[in-house]
């Protein structure tokens, strides 16, 4: 064989390839990529979920039935921050003073929580 | 051992490689021809290039022999096939080794199956092709290199890498099949390829001049982003790697300078008495080239395998250095720096106009080389300063509120005696000292660079009476002192420090510290970086209470918004939430654990303009999204105090609407 047609051959099998390379990573890679991107966008199905974490009371508004908390990352949920929660029922929060490490247990669907347990952590 | 066989590994491949690329870019310049001793040539060179095809592949296999034994940490990993699979699978060197021993492998491929040259076709496309399998296959190696790992501008950084490579092999590789070719050529017998030679040394030539700007301009540009500075060049072993390698390339460019202006042009000359002679010469100065070359690569394969030396602590070998900014104040320094600078310019000017004229050659560069030394003699003298070994030495603990804490109770255990306990050196042990203890709140303290300290308190002055204390503190607790002292002198400027922000002069460091409010995860200063203003607030119940009251009805206003408010008890009272109480409710974080560091960091940035005694038991500060702070309010101070929430809000929007005017300051201390 002419030696510029080996090298032309091996070229084309070289770009081959390079298109099969692409054809077996490269296209399911996209693919995925805009499969995480469609996954990432609807909102999480709408169920009842429960979550707990730690927190520090910043402040109870009896008349909102709300109690802030400086809390723990929720995994799943949100991130460590300063926020105020419903409460199901006043007697949870009475007697809960500023400043105590509380763990509390959170149901509803989200974004709808409402603290459905409140328990002394002890710590400061 | 094995890090000898591996470097002999690296510099085989490189050279062999390097060689690939040179021998056919070689062939390809010289062209076709049919003369029997340039046949001849043409086929011992392709022969040439199935034997270096061959040993890059093996010398290939054997680097990454070597990759494995250094990425296993023992010898005996290097013929490890679990490690070798692992490497090859599981890493950029692995991915890249394979990607270009694919490329090298279909070049070898080609060399040795080759199929007949009918045409000038053929001949062309199985050099070109193997000059751009060769080029893209040691091209590809800056990809696995230290270039590959620089930040943010990895791409750009291994492209020039990559074109340094392929440059490198055209003009270094070419080195030995032209020599050869002169060597025929210059002989009694091979006379018929004399003009085919000149044509192809002079093709080279002008090839060459192009590869080695490209080289030394590359070269250049890896320097300034893996070295980063003159005393990490000479302080460093990759520093010193990268100078052999650069006085070895300043020897090549020589002798290849020499070689085109004395023997090129009298290579077509008279046959037996000018053209063959220097011919015969030309060869063996390429030879001497090729020798330099391959030293040069010796030197390039132990560089890749030693750290950079941005990445590495320089060891400063003089006992001096020259800086501008420590010797400022020095009585006629700018005068001196003018005229030696000028006197420097003009011999300088000199000696290149004189070189260029040709005439009087001698007369122009020794009258030029005595004022550009008696220039230099005059500026940098009064530069010079005092150094150690350690002067550029970088700290490893960060400029943070908990080092500069444990530095403060190392000074009081170990340092005031003499130097006092403000660190104005007028400590009671200082008295009877040969040399008064420095006051280490001065100004100038802050023009020492942290390796000079560190040298001064692990070696001690013995010419003051100052004792070493390399015995009595680890070495982290002297970083830890090192960072106190530089609070210390920058909380001797913070009193400069006002309500109102300087547009655009961020000048004071802020020292990150990190805080946490009960069981949530501690959050830094740094986690502002670039996001948003932070209001600093030390205080103490209850005197601070009205001002607390007042920050806690109006967090969440316009202005303070806009601020992220952090409030630290100078008590560092765990239980200080419950002191604050319900009424009102405080909705920013107020630190309950951290608080102590913080406070015994920013005690130091909190004395006021006159008063020396204990800090204030409020004050507040403002730190912009860059990390520095910008102002200070000291209750009961004289003007505009942040009593008026407009006056801290609009400050706190000027420095929200600035755009950063100097870079995020460095962690360590300078």
């Amino acid at each position: 064989m002419r030696l510029w047609r080996v090298v032309l051959l091996m070229n084309m099998a070289l770009g081959f390839g390079l298109f099969l390379g692409y054809l077996a990573w490269g296209r399911p890679y996209l693919e995925l990529e805009r499969e995480l991107g469609l996954s990432r966008q609807p909102a999480p199905p709408a169920v009842e979920r429960a979550f707990s974490t730690r927190g520090v009371v910043r402040a109870v508004f009896p008349d909102r039935n709300v109690v802030v908390l400086t809390h723990e990352d929720i995994p799943g949920y949100m991130p460590a921050m300063t926020m105020g929660f419903p409460v199901q029922e006043p007697r949870l929060y009475e007697g809960l003073d500023i400043g105590e490490t509380v763990r509390v247990t959170l149901r509803g669907v989200p974004p709808n929580l409402v603290i459905t347990a409140i328990a002394r952590d002890g710590k400061p | 051992m094995t890090i000898a066989l591996g470097l002999l590994a690296r510099w085989a491949h490189l050279a062999c490689g390097l060689g690939l690329l040179g021998v056919v870019g070689a062939m390809l310049l010289a062209g076709p021809s049919a003369g029997p001793t340039a046949t001849r040539w043409m086929s011992l060179m392709s022969s040439l290039v199935r034997w270096l095809a061959g040993a890059v592949l093996l010398s290939g296999i054997a680097t990454l022999a070597g990759q494995a034994a250094v990425v296993a940490g023992r010898p005996g990993a290097a013929l490890d096939p679990a490690i070798w699979v692992r490497l090859l699978a599981q890493s950029q060197f692995g991915t890249v080794w394979l990607v270009r021993h694919g490329l090298l492998g279909l070049l070898a491929a080609l060399a040795v199956l080759r199929e007949r040259e009918d045409s000038r076709l053929d001949w062309a496309a199985w050099r070109i092709e193997s000059w751009l399998l060769a080029g893209a296959g040691m091209a590809a190696a800056a990809w696995a290199g230290h270039a590959a790992a620089v930040e943010p501008l990895g791409l750009l950084a291994a492209l020039t890498d990559a074109l340094h490579l392929v440059a490198a092999g055209a003009w270094l590789g070419a080195l030995l099949p032209l020599a050869i070719l002169l060597k025929h050529a210059s002989t009694e017998t091979g006379a018929d390829a004399r003009p085919y030679a000149v044509l192809a040394i002079r093709r080279f030539s002008r090839m060459a001049l192009v590869a080695m700007l490209a080289v030394v301009a590359t070269g250049l540009w890896n320097t300034w982003v893996q070295v980063g500075g003159i005393p990490a060049l000479v302080g460093t072993p990759y520093g010193w790697l990268l100078l052999a390698k650069i006085a070895l390339v300043a020897v090549v460019l020589g002798l290849a300078a020499h070689n085109r202006r004395r023997l090129l042009p009298a290579l077509p000359g008279d046959a037996a008495t000018v053209g063959r002679p220097a011919m015969a010469r030309l060869s063996r100065f390429l030879g001497a080239e090729l020798g330099l070359g391959l030293g040069i690569l010796a030197l390039t394969a132990g560089l890749s395998l030693t750290a950079p030396a941005l990445h590495d602590s320089p060891w400063w070998p003089l006992s001096y250095r020259l800086s501008y900014d420590a010797a400022a104040g020095v009585p006629g320094l700018n005068a001196r720096l003018f005229l030696g600078g000028q006197m420097a310019f003009l011999g300088l000017l000199a000696a290149i106009v004189g070189w260029l004229a040709g005439r009087r050659r001698a007369l122009f560069l020794a009258a030029g080389g005595v004022a550009l030394v008696v220039g230099l003699w005059t500026a940098l003298p009064p530069l010079a300063v005092d150094a150690y070994p350690t002067t550029y030495l970088r700290s490893p603990i960060a400029y943070q509120a908990s080092s500069i804490a444990k530095g403060q109770a190392l000074y009081a255990a170990h340092c005031a005696t003499c130097h006092g306990k403000s660190g104005r050196g007028d400590g009671p042990g200082g008295a009877g000292l040969p040399r008064p203890p420095a006051d280490l709140t001065a100004p100038h303290t802050g023009q020492h660079t942290a390796g000079d300290l560190f040298w001064w308190i692990s070696h001690g002055i013995p010419a003051a009476g100052m004792p070493p204390f390399a015995g009595a503190l680890a070495e982290d607790d002297r970083w830890d002192l090192i960072n106190f002292l530089r609070a210390l002198a920058a909380g001797e400027q913070a009193r400069a420090l006002t309500p109102l922000v300087e547009r655009e002069r961020p000048w004071m460091v802020a020292p990150d510290f990190s805080f946490s409010v009960g069981p949530a995860p501690p959050r830094a200063l740094r986690d502002a970086r670039g996001q948003f203003v932070t209001l600093l607030v030390l205080f103490s119940l209850p005197d601070s209470l009205p001002r607390l009251d007042r920050l806690a009805r109006s967090y969440g206003d316009v202005g303070l918004s806009e601020a992220e408010l952090v409030a630290v008890p100078t008590d560092a009272d765990p239980h200080i939430l419950r002191r604050l109480g319900a009424n009102p409710p405080i909705f920013f974080p107020v630190a309950t654990d951290g608080a102590a560091d913080i406070v015994s960091a920013y005690s130091l940035f909190s004395r006021s303009p006159g008063a020396t005694a204990s800090p204030p038991r409020h004050v507040e500060f403002l730190i912009d999204r860059q990390g520095y702070i910008r102002a200070r309010w000291l209750p009961g101070e004289s003007g505009k105090g942040w009593d008026d929430l407009e006056v801290l809000g609009g400050q706190i929007r000027a420095l929200e609407r600035e755009a950063p005017v100097v870079p995020a300051p460095d962690e360590h201390v300078h």
